[in-house]
């Protein structure tokens, strides 16, 4: 009976790892972000209808002050062009998903780990373990200035590794851009599920080369 | 050979010092094991501050105290939620690499539940009565009976 027990425990506390195919995964990951640009476009195009009406049964008046939360730019009064519009809801709903994605994976990452020192020790976890799991490589370099901000450079970032368009380079950066948002959601859902609030900003200067700046709020 | 360990009780507390589910598997009052993890709360704040130079980056903190036929051991993830597990005061011998081995399961467990997206949608940890937590409730039961609990959890 003790066997049993001690096999059974150890098979709840540590069961196999159950593996994904990792090209049916950037494939989903990347037709996931068409898909959501697509809805958002639809859900936006839905939003401006309403506000139409409301503006013609004369509910709301002339100049729209009023804010709708899709758009997460500021309320201007002048035409937003429509693809900048649509951008960024698709921006900000793909950095949601990322912080849940985020958080749920540095739940799994920590398992097996002591806790944490300091906030470098945070940033490094991101950089080692957490890069190594999404994205199969270690971050290529890390600057700090020791006061809370953090850039972290990759030289080969995976999900714009394969990112080609047939207008040109400037193009293929210009859309390279969506691609990185969701990249940008996990690293900022994994840090505030630690604990260390803060912002970050996916830079593209040539591909494939990426560069997040992290921000932390508080200091431990 | 000695007998299997009997969990007493469970208790998962978030970051934020809320409890997140506290389980009894013995039938006595409940509200016993609620104080229970409150004052493990204090312990585990007092151990984690007053470490100063002799900072330990260990997850487990072993016995945290001992009260009244109950001894609590804690665990603390690196996401800051603790773990408290009630355990019956006996003579025998507790290894602590079994109850380490129930922590890992109980934070299995724990990761399992909340990794479902449907939960937790607005990132609080209340509310774990609702129906969505059953099956984080039913792991829980099934980890307190490998431990070898075998009685029914109230």
């Amino acid at each position: 009976m003790q066997a049993a027990h001690a096999s059974s425990l150890s098979a709840l506390a540590d069961p196999p790892a159950r593996m994904v195919d990792g090209a049916a995964m950037d494939y989903l990951l990347i037709e996931a972000v068409n898909a959501l640009r697509v809805s958002s476009a639809v859900a936006s195009a839905r939003a401006r209808k309403i506000e139409r009406d409301m503006l013609e049964a004369g509910l709301v008046p002339p100049p729209p002050a009023k804010q709708n939360p899709r758009d997460s730019a500021s309320s201007t009064t002048g035409k937003i062009s429509r693809p900048a519009d649509d951008d960024e809801g698709v921006k900000s709903r793909l950095e949601a998903i990322g912080m849940h994605v985020g958080g749920n994976f540095a739940e799994r990452l920590c398992r097996d780990r002591p806790l944490f020192s300091d906030s470098l020790d945070v940033i490094k976890f991101v950089c080692k373990d957490l890069w190594v799991s999404c994205w199969d490589k270690q971050v290529d370099n890390l600057r700090t200035n020791h006061r809370g901000v953090y850039v972290l450079q990759d030289n080969a970032f995976k999900p714009i590794a394969r990112i080609s368009s047939w207008e040109g380079r400037q193009e293929a950066l210009k859309r390279a851009k969506l691609y990185v948002a969701l990249p940008a959601g996990i690293i900022r859902g994994a840090l505030s599920r630690i604990g260390s609030q803060g912002t970050v900003v996916p830079e593209i200067t040539t591909l494939p080369q990426c560069t997040f700046q992290i921000k932390l709020l508080k200091s431990t | 050979m000695a007998p299997p360990l009997r969990l007493n009780a469970v208790a998962f507390i978030s970051p934020q010092n809320h409890p997140i589910l506290i389980r009894t598997f013995e039938k006595g009052d409940e509200l016993k094991y609620h104080y229970v993890a409150h004052t493990s709360l204090d312990v585990i704040e007092e151990r984690s501050q007053s470490n100063g130079p002799t900072k330990s980056n260990d997850c487990y903190l072993g016995l945290l105290y001992a009260m009244d036929e109950i001894a609590a051991y804690g665990y603390i993830t690196p996401l800051k939620m603790k773990i408290v597990i009630a355990l019956p005061l006996t003579d025998s011998v507790v290894r602590d690499a079994e109850v380490i081995m129930t922590f890992k399961a109980l934070h299995l467990a724990y990761y399992h539940a909340s990794s479902n997206p449907f939960i937790r949608l607005h990132d609080t940890p209340a509310g774990v009565g609702s129906a969505k937590w059953k099956r984080f409730r039913r792991k829980v039961d099934e980890i307190s009976r490998a431990v070898g609990g075998g009685s029914v959890p109230s």
